[in-house]
């Protein structure tokens, strides 16, 4: 620190002026802060998520229940497990990093990251579950009605009047019975009932219910399943009536936005695993990992508040 | 009149002592000293695979619990807020557990209070903030909304239509007519 400007001109070695010692404001790495930083704000950003999500849900006039939805339970534990054993894998990865084992680092690594990729398996599952009943996030796609009025009286009579499904009732009608399933034999009557009630003059708000039901019944009971039959739109997959779930537009909204952002957040950090597995996982690394692991650790906990608010509430 | 050359990191900031096996890397120019405060060396002590398998466990333990609400042995089926608190007193402790062990908060230092506790706090009231405007928008609702929102009354009135169907299919005995 005694450089003067003469020796700061004349400096052969390319130094220019005293060089100075930095003390990191805080014990951690710049990159552990940043990543806790970062932390921090996904914390409020998915605290503003759910905390919409608990207000909605408690705020509405009905909401449906989890076998309304076909929200499977077991499948949310499971997925929950599957986190939590990634969570500990990875910390074993860092582990490992840092006592330079490199390989064991690699493959804890390499478990994390399919683990991961099973937790997005499953929840692709049920993603397919729910969109083969109907239930999309928004419309045109979500077939989803709130109450059985005359909105959803004059959409199911829009279905069954196009063109397409008309050709295709034709078709069914004039299939021998020998060919279809015991279920397709009362579907088919059943079909011819709805649409008979549809068109009907005089209708009834009980009678849209029934519509309703026979479209898509709404199970009474959690372990009771499909109730009784699983109704025309199981049965016909081409049907595709619109279904009454009251309070299921809000369900549907709440339930895949909070998801699907999970869902984003798990793909970015196996994105960063996979980065990380073309490195030498040595103690070299061990502050990358570390900071990898951290957010994987905030994503699991993230599917830890979700998975009783969305499941088992 | 000699060059200053870079200075070795200090144990200014108390029990921090000299980098160990670190600092070879750090001299190839992989990253400065601030990347690897020297308390890593001696974090073999803290964790271990024993206190992670320990809590991966107690999580299992939990998640399990809380999954026990869905099944038919839980006692409180008529009161769904004793099932809300005891999931989330489970929730709550299993994030206590990822967050102290798996993400080694317990062994940070006072800046770990810094960033989780004004965290804690905005979440908590940022959802009591919806309160007024959306957790309560059913009791001042516009009479054109209330003609078109769900209700339990059309909860019943399915249950109804199922009930009813569910008696035609037993009585004609679910055979073509």
């Amino acid at each position: 620190m005694n450089a003067s400007a003469a020796s700061i001109a004349h400096d052969a070695h390319g130094h220019h002026g005293p060089v100075l010692q930095y003390q990191p404001g805080l014990p951690l790495s710049r990159g552990k802060l940043i990543m806790w930083l970062f932390l921090s704000t996904e914390i409020m950003f998915f605290a503003a998520l759910l905390g919409s999500y608990v207000v909605l849900r408690f705020g509405a006039a009905v909401w449906p229940k989890p076998h309304h939805v076909h929200l499977s339970e077991p499948i949310g534990a499971f997925n929950t497990f599957v986190l939590i054993c990634s969570s500990v894998t990875v910390v074993l990865a860092l582990e490992a990093a840092r006592a330079n084992k490199r390989s064991l680092a690699k493959i804890w690594m390499l478990t994390t990251l399919i683990l991961g990729a099973f937790f997005l398996g499953i929840k692709a599952y049920e993603y397919s579950a729910k969109f083969s009943h109907g239930i999309y996030p928004a419309a045109p796609r979500g077939l989803i009605y709130e109450r059985p009025d005359l909105y959803y009286g004059s959409a199911v009579r829009a279905r069954l009047s196009d063109p397409a499904i008309l050709e295709r009732m034709k078709e069914l009608d004039a299939r021998p019975e020998a060919e279809l399933t015991a279920a397709e034999v009362t579907g088919r009557r059943r079909l011819a009932q709805v649409r008979e009630m549809s068109m009907a003059a005089d209708q009834q708000a009980f009678d849209l219910a029934v519509i309703a039901d026979q479209v898509m019944p709404l199970p009474d009971d959690a372990a009771g399943g499909h109730g009784h039959g699983g109704g025309l739109n199981e049965t016909f997959p081409w049907l595709q009536l619109p279904i009454v779930i009251p309070g299921g537009n809000m369900w549907a909204s709440t339930y895949f936005l909070l998801t699907g952002f999970h869902a984003i957040h798990v793909i970015v950090g196996l994105i960063v695993f996979g980065i990380l597995l073309l490195y030498e996982l040595g103690p070299k690394h061990a502050g990358m990992i570390e900071n990898a692991g951290l957010y994987w650790h905030f994503v699991d906990l993230v599917w830890i508040f979700l998975f009783p608010l969305l499941y088992l509430f | 009149m000699s060059i200053p050359t870079p200075n070795k990191p200090t144990d200014s900031h108390g029990p921090i002592t000299e980098p160990g096996p670190l600092s070879e890397s750090q001299a190839a120019g992989e990253s400065t000293s601030a990347d690897h405060p020297a308390g890593h060396g001696g974090d073999e002590s803290h964790g271990g695979l024993g206190l992670y398998l320990a809590v991966f466990g107690a999580l299992c333990f939990l998640t399990t619990m809380s999954f026990f609400t869905y099944s038919s042995y839980w006692p409180w089926r008529d009161e769904p807020q004793v099932g809300w608190a005891f999931m989330m007193a489970v929730s709550c402790t299993k994030a206590l557990l990822v967050v102290l062990f798996f993400m080694h908060v317990l062994w940070e230092a006072n800046w770990k209070y810094v960033l989780t506790i004004p965290a804690a706090m905005m979440a908590i009231f940022l959802a009591i903030m919806l309160i007024p405007d959306i957790g309560l928008r059913n009791r001042m609702v516009a009479q054109e909304r209330a003609l078109h929102m769900a209700r339990p009354a059309d909860l019943l009135l399915l249950e109804q239509a199922a009930n009813a169907a569910e008696g035609e299919s037993h009585h004609a005995g679910d055979h073509d007519h």
